[in-house]
């Protein structure tokens, strides 16, 4: 029972803290475009978006998935660093004081670099894996655009004309700080992680950029913000993820939002699996490896590993950021978004229309680090071959295939419902398929002469019958199997 | 190479010297084998191993497994004490089931004096070799999920695993090396109530199991790293001396509990997981259903054990009860006796064996009638499971080599005496 409080308790602390940085985001935005200059907002933007939203989540990242990972194992998790504070005493707070304990000991860790290792490179590894995850947030909007004090604010720091482009550019920069933090450490082990990840990075640039054009197709643009769409209203109907694929007539808007993952359910298992190697974690961990080559930075101590552990954060945050604006509906509501910006308090005050919308896009994102962390605790490590296979021979074809069907699709209805409806038939094919209880067919008949490892020899009826694994195939597993393949 | 039939090419040629020749432009790209070391200490070697491994790209092109870290001399150690002090020594070669080698041994020094030990102390022998293979599978299993990359899998089989070491700490006072058992049978009887917290931890463990398979039978990438790789065939593992699980995974049915029953055995209705392809799927599904057959025999063995002695009534074996030493002058005498000059083995050698967790665990014991080992050989199970390994994993992915020494399961302790 009191962890079920405590959970709430964080749910709820959580979504107020999320109110109030929103808030604040807009109203500092308003109040510098009031007194400095116009486009004032963007730079405030670039305080609160990346360095207090990305950054504070990353952060809390670290302890959150030790905490989730432990209610997974079903252990306690860190508890034990404890804060001597009077009224705090002897509270393990969740274990947020484990946090501080984590910085403390990699700021005060020897800073050792290996004799033979180029200096010069091998310090500017860890620099080159953390600036670009964070730049990589710019372009996404986590918010809308209102009337804050008289002047417009967008939640956004850029928007440049190439949109995605950037992110998918800056994105594969990422890697040359895996490969300069292998190859500059002349660890052999450190080597093999860095060539992993390259060769992991190239696989999957192919395959993300891939299963995005469908989307770029449905919504005609590559910039975020218009993919994510400005909501209808008396003057005209919605755009982008905002509009209604059928909607009730009526004030209350209510109805099927034209959002990323129903039109495009392929296109986001691909880019969700392929934006998912990218951060390098379980079970795309192949670069890391910690059982059987240790990882690209064995050699790295204290704060410069401490930053390609953040940076690994800071990328789960981005992907969740970056596929919820494209996939899910940015910072829209699923209905009733129309009705509530209809609202006369809402008109009145931008900036708790703005926070609300804004609250509801870190929600979305927190839900999507949340699935991440599922599956980085639930699924071993692929093996080398195994991914270049997936990365090349499934997400690839699939991402093509997806081009074409959708592109016709597009061409053939421009309203996007015809698109949709096949987007709905295939999740209804997915929800099936990890929904049913029998292996798919070709992994069927090798399991098949496997089943005689495991019930063949139970002459005597005691063991479970071959058919009674299937049974214990979880919910979970099932999900993030379809989403993997 | 045709053209180094023309005598003209091999003069020099200053214009054209410098550049490649054509048959090096079509030659593949010259690659540098890279030598890595994993081990002695690397986070996927159980004990203390080196592997030197020599890898072209991810490809391992030779394989070296290097003994000797965990070398303790053991088999001299032996011939120093008397044959009950031997115990805490075999405690230590696999550590994961002392109670196996603790039983196996003493097995071995019953077998030579030719003593038939009580049904009582039969039955708990067996519940306790059982109670540890479940441990060294849980540990073998959940290690293989573990090294794979998936925690969940690992702690669940953690979890029942300190349930285990719990009640084996209640049977014989040690978690890990347990010591237990004497020459003649059992020096201590089940504690009260005993029988029905394992009843109660087998349950659970039940569960725990069931999650685990659910967890790794059917994950997709569990099965594409286990199936079809670590393959070794029948008649190669027998040919390199495979036993247990191992052998099972292969296809051939022989399991010493079957095949030649001691203690109570027979008496048990229990199946022997045989597999098909000598993979590591097979062996991971091979343990796995092993657990199941443990559980199953523990419940057999708890539900029928008989009540009565648990050790010979003969004090040159056997110590004396207390009363007896602190009461009588016999009493006092054999304690002596057995404690200063040891049991008074008959001259001889035997050759006696038992399945534990990993395969067959062969005693080799020769006495020459003095109270002390004359010579202890221990055949380890985990020893000719090692030396196939270069066998198994030539030419495969430096990935595989993990689920491949994982699912093998070698145990440092036991193969370096």
């Amino acid at each position: 029972m009191s962890r079920v409080l405590t959970i709430l308790t964080a749910c709820i602390t959580i979504v107020v803290a999320m109110f109030g940085g929103v808030a604040s985001a807009y109203l500092v935005g308003g109040l510098v475009e009031e007194h400095w200059f116009t486009g004032a907002s963007r730079l405030t933007n670039i305080l609160f978006l990346i360095l207090v939203f990305v950054m504070i989540i990353a952060t809390l990242l670290t302890m959150a998935e030790r905490k989730w990972s432990a209610f997974i194992q079903d252990r306690m998790g860190p508890n034990m660093a404890r804060i001597g504070l009077p009224g705090l005493k002897n509270r393990s707070l969740g274990g947020l004081p484990h946090i501080l304990t984590d910085v403390l000991k990699m700021l005060t860790k020897e800073d050792f670099i290996p004799a033979a290792a180029n200096r010069f490179l091998f310090n500017l590894g860890p620099i080159l894996a953390f600036a670009p995850v964070f730049a990589l947030f710019a372009v996404v909007p986590a918010g809308p655009s209102v009337n804050v004090f008289g002047h417009r604010v967008d939640m956004v720091v850029a928007t440049p004309d190439f949109g995605m482009l950037y992110i998918l550019a800056i994105a594969s920069l990422a890697v040359y700080g895996t490969a300069l933090a292998g190859w500059a450490s002349n660890n052999k082990f450190a080597l093999l992680g860095g060539v992993r990840a390259t060769s992991q990075m190239i696989a999957y640039e192919v395959a993300l950029g891939l299963s995005l054009v469908g989307l770029f197709l449905a919504f005609s643009s590559v910039q975020l913000p218009a993919i994510v769409g400005e909501l209808g209203s008396a003057v005209g109907l919605g755009t982008g993820q905002a509009q209604y694929l059928w909607r009730t007539d009526g004030e209350f808007d209510l109805g099927l939002p034209a959002w990323g993952i129903i039109l495009q359910p392929l296109g986001f298992l691909g880019f969700f699996a392929a934006s998912f190697a990218e951060t390098k974690r379980a079970p795309f961990d192949l670069p890391e490896g910690e059982s059987e080559i240790i990882g690209y930075f064995v050699e790295y101590s204290g704060m410069k590993f401490g930053l390609f552990m953040i940076s690994e954060f800071v990328e789960v945050v981005v992907l969740a950021g970056v596929t919820t604006a494209l996939f899910l509906g940015g910072h829209h509501l699923p209905f009733g978004g129309e009705w509530l910006a209809s609202q006369p308090l809402m008109q009145e005050h931008g900036w708790l229309f703005g926070t609300i919308l804004g609250t509801v896009f870190w929600l979305k994102v927190l839900f999507l680090i949340w699935v991440q962390l599922l599956i980085r605790w639930t699924f071993p490590r692929f093996r080398y071959d195994q991914i270049q296979a997936l990365g090349w021979k499934i997400l690839l074809p699939m991402g093509l295939a997806n081009v074409f069907v959708s592109g016709a699709l597009v061409l053939w209805d421009p309203s996007l419902r015809a698109l949709a409806v096949l987007g709905i038939l295939e999740l209804g094919v997915l929800a099936v398929l990890t929904m049913t209880r029998k292996e798919p067919a070709e992994a069927g008949g090798a399991h098949g002469a496997h089943g005689g490892a495991h019930g063949g020899h139970d002459t005597h009826g005691h063991g479970l019958p071959a058919g009674a694994h299937a049974a214990h195939a979880m919910p979970a597993h099932g999900a993030a199997h379809a989403s993997t393949h | 190479m045709a053209d180094h039939a023309k005598p003209e090419d091999h003069a020099p040629n200053p214009d054209t010297d410098a550049y490649a020749h054509e048959s090096e432009l079509e030659a593949h790209l010259q690659t540098k084998r890279m030598v890595i070391n994993m081990g002695p200490s690397h986070p996927a070697t159980h004990g203390t191993v080196r592997l030197k491994v020599e890898l072209e790209g991810e490809t391992i092109v030779k394989i070296d497994p290097e003994i000797g870290f965990l070398h303790r001399g053991f088999q001299k150690s032996c011939e120093n004490v008397t044959w009950t002090q031997c115990l805490p020594y075999t405690d230590r070669l696999n550590y994961l089931s002392a109670m196996m080698n603790n039983f196996g041994f003493l097995n071995a020094v019953e077998k030579l004096i030719g003593l038939e030990i009580p049904e009582r102390a039969k039955y708990i022998r067996v519940i306790g070799s059982e109670l540890h293979r479940l441990t060294d599978h849980l540990t073998c299993v959940g290690a293989t999920g573990l090294e794979m990359g998936g925690f969940q899998p690992f702690l669940l089989a953690l979890e029942f695993r300190e349930l285990l070491f719990d009640r084996t700490a209640e049977l014989t006072g040690a978690r890990l090396t347990t010591s237990f058992g004497r020459v003649g049978g059992i020096n201590r009887d089940l504690p009260e109530g005993w029988v029905e917290k394992v009843r109660k931890s087998l349950d659970r463990g039940e569960e725990l199991i069931t999650e685990m398979d659910a967890l790794l039978t059917r994950n997709r990438i569990f099965v594409d790293r286990t199936k079809g790789t670590g393959i070794i065939s029948a008649e190669d593992a027998i040919d390199f001396g495979y036993t247990g699980p191992a052998l099972r995974a292969c296809g051939v049915d022989y399991d010493i509990r079957k095949a030649k029953p001691y203690w109570v055995y027979d008496r048990f209705d229990f199946d022997v997981p045989v597999g098909e392809h000598g993979d590591n799927y097979d062996r991971y599904l091979v343990r796995l259903e092993e657990m199941r057959q443990s559980i199953r025999i523990l419940r057999q063995a708890m539900d029928t054990i008989p009540a009565g002695p648990i050790i010979v009534d003969d004090w040159r074996i056997a110590l004396p009860p207390k009363p007896e030493v602190y009461g009588t002058i016999e009493g006092v005498m054999s304690h002596f006796k057995l404690v200063m000059e040891g049991i008074q083995v008959p001259a001889g050698e035997v050759y006696d064996s038992t399945e534990a967790s990993n395969g067959e665990l062969g005693w080799y014991l020769v006495s020459d009638g003095r109270g002390r080992p004359y010579k202890v050989h221990v055949r380890a199970p985990g020893f000719p499971v090692l030396a196939a390994v270069p066998h198994i994993i030539e030419g495969k992915m430096l990935a595989d080599l993990i689920p491949t020494f994982d699912t093998i399961n070698m145990i440092g302790g036991e193969v370096e005496q």
